[in-house]
């Protein structure tokens, strides 16, 4: 179980970006994280891993444990050789100028042994067309094919928790629909999953709870079924909420600047 | 005729010296994207740990030859580690610059301990000068040119055949992305210095073999910078290439071109044909081709 703190992060020493973070995961779930561009969401995902501070940013405030052992302040290699906690960062991070198949090496770097090999083919029938380009350079593979392989090659570190930042960037929704229902299959097999979307209908489909982030703050935690039913959510996330709600709208935290939905 | 062949085989020999200092300056961009100007004095640095083992110690030469490399890619290491890593996640620009200050104060570290006077330095190679009718070949460069090229295989072997070539690949191509994926970056960077550091090593005690010893050897590793430009900064083919063809233009401009009256234009000729490679081709010949994706 992963549990963040009253977490505070600060970029350059001024810009605060979390102010007081507190989410919980539990071993087994989905659980997906939304909120509008700026929120906090992706600095969040870099803390837990611990490659905070290679973007200049510093935990003023806060705890990060993993089964009550804190993990803040760790290096990110040794959270994940001992937490099995690898963190999928956004926009595809695959090596470019690498062949496919080397991708997969380069990502199992920090356990090479003699089940490497058997780990690719695995990871080759859970998405068979990485297994047809295994010699062609990623960057020239398309962007639902380079999802594919940053999850792969996350699977190559036998992680027990993943932390994906929004893979469904800039890929179509039938390819966004089939990598969600692979990150389920993942999830069945025992992995936990923390899901940072854009695509909150999809993801809170898949998740089983959620939270709302706001301007490094949670606005709003429950089950995935609630977060779907709720006015808030359906509103500014999902773009079905009924708008003459004037009245409700004042009494909320945040304003309307949502035009990305 | 025997005189073209003759400046050209002299030249790729040289050149092969060349292209190791240009590997050392390529690997160095792709892994921290800085250029790095104290290769000169890392050159002077490396020859002189050497000289200790040695010369000073009387080491033979097998053993003295290890030790050297490992003592130059502990100081490469240190160099990275005090001025490199603290910059990690800037701008390249302020590694570059500070590798230029970094040449400064080392330059000034070797005079102060060893002088500017020159060393005598003479490593007792078996004698493999090789002669063909009007063609000679000294011992030297022959060797020069053979343990550069041995060192060159041995990197590249290293960084396309062996798993910490892998990460090193994967490191030098975006280094957040590593780390995510569990490879530690910082150290893959020390590796990294560390291996530069001991190639120029290695060239630097060919070049001193050539003759001798000094503070002012460290001239010679500017010789990196047309051969790196005309190879492509981050092409480790082109840093073959780039340094037979600085090795050869040097070569025959002293052949053909100083007997004209130009004394001095053998060091000139390869920034001319580098000024005239950046007008075609501004990546250099073998600069790699970007993935661009819309």
């Amino acid at each position: 179980m992963l549990s963040i703190e009253n977490l505070r992060v600060v970029y350059h020493d001024v810009i605060s970006v979390l102010n007081g973070i507190s989410v919980t995961v539990n071993d087994g779930e989905i659980l997906i994280i939304i909120g509008a561009n700026g929120a906090g969401k992706t600095t969040l995902l870099r803390s837990v891993a611990g490659m905070i501070d290679f973007y200049d940013g510093d935990i003023i405030d806060g705890d990060i444990k993993m089964n009550d052992e804190s993990i803040k302040g760790l290096d990110a290699t040794d959270i994940m050789k001992q937490f099995g906690l690898t963190y999928v960062i956004e926009d595809r991070p695959v090596f470019w100028y690498l062949t496919i198949e080397e991708n997969l090496g380069a990502a199992s770097f920090s356990r090479w042994d003699k089940k490497v090999k058997t780990d690719m083919e695995d990871v080759y029938g859970l998405f068979p067309v990485l297994g047809k380009l295994k010699h062609r350079k990623a960057g020239y593979a398309s962007g639902g094919e380079q999802q594919m392989l940053a999850i792969g090659m996350a699977l190559m570190t036998k992680p027990r928790m993943l932390l994906l930042d929004e893979p469904s960037l800039g890929l179509a929704p039938i390819i966004t629909e089939e990598l969600f229902s692979i990150i389920s299959q993942l999830n069945q097999t025992g992995i936990t999953i923390i899901l940072v979307e854009q695509n909150a209908h999809a993801a809170l489909d898949i998740g089983t709870r959620g939270y709302v982030m706001e301007t490094g703050r949670i606005v709003l935690d429950g089950n995935a079924r609630e977060l779907l039913e709720n006015e808030d959510v359906r509103e500014f996330y999902l773009g079905s909420g009924k708008k003459e709600r004037k009245s409700y709208r004042d009494a909320k935290r945040y304003k309307r600047r949502k035009r990305w939905l | 005729m025997v005189d073209f062949i003759q400046a050209l085989g002299s030249g790729i020999l040289v050149g092969l010296v060349y292209a190791l200092l240009g590997l050392s300056i390529v690997i160095i961009y792709r892994a921290s994207e800085a250029f790095n100007f104290a290769i000169g004095e890392f050159l002077v640095i490396g020859s002189f740990l050497f000289y200790i083992f040695f010369f000073d110690l009387g080491l033979p030469l097998l053993i003295a030859l290890p030790l050297g490399l490992v003592a130059a890619g502990l100081v490469g290491a240190l160099v990275e580690r005090l001025t490199i890593k603290p910059l990690l996640g800037r701008s390249p620009l302020s590694m570059t610059i500070i590798t230029l200050g970094l040449g400064f104060f080392l330059r000034a570290c070797v005079q102060l301990i060893f002088g500017s006077h020159s060393y005598s330095f003479f490593l007792e190679l078996p004698d493999i000068t090789q002669e063909y009718g009007d063609l000679l070949f000294l011992s030297d460069p022959i060797w020069a040119g053979m343990l550069s090229l041995c060192t060159f295989g041995l990197i590249i072997f290293l960084l396309f055949r062996t798993r910490w070539g892998l990460a090193i690949r994967a490191t030098s191509e975006n280094q957040a992305k590593a780390m995510a994926f569990g490879i530690d970056a910082r150290f893959i960077l020390l590796i990294v210095w560390a291996i530069s550091a001991a190639c120029i090593a290695i060239a630097g005690i060919m070049i001193s073999n050539f003759g001798a010893l000094s503070s002012m050897s460290a001239i010679v590793g500017l010789r990196a910078i047309p051969v790196v430009l005309i190879g492509g900064m981050d092409s480790i083919g082109g840093a073959l290439i780039g340094g037979i063809i600085v090795g050869v233009c040097e070569s025959l401009a002293g052949a053909y071109i100083e007997p004209l009256g130009l004394i001095g234009f053998k060091d000139v000729a390869p920034y001319l044909l580098l000024l005239i490679v950046l007008l075609i081709r501004p990546y250099g010949l073998f600069g790699e081709v970007r993935i661009e994706r819309v």
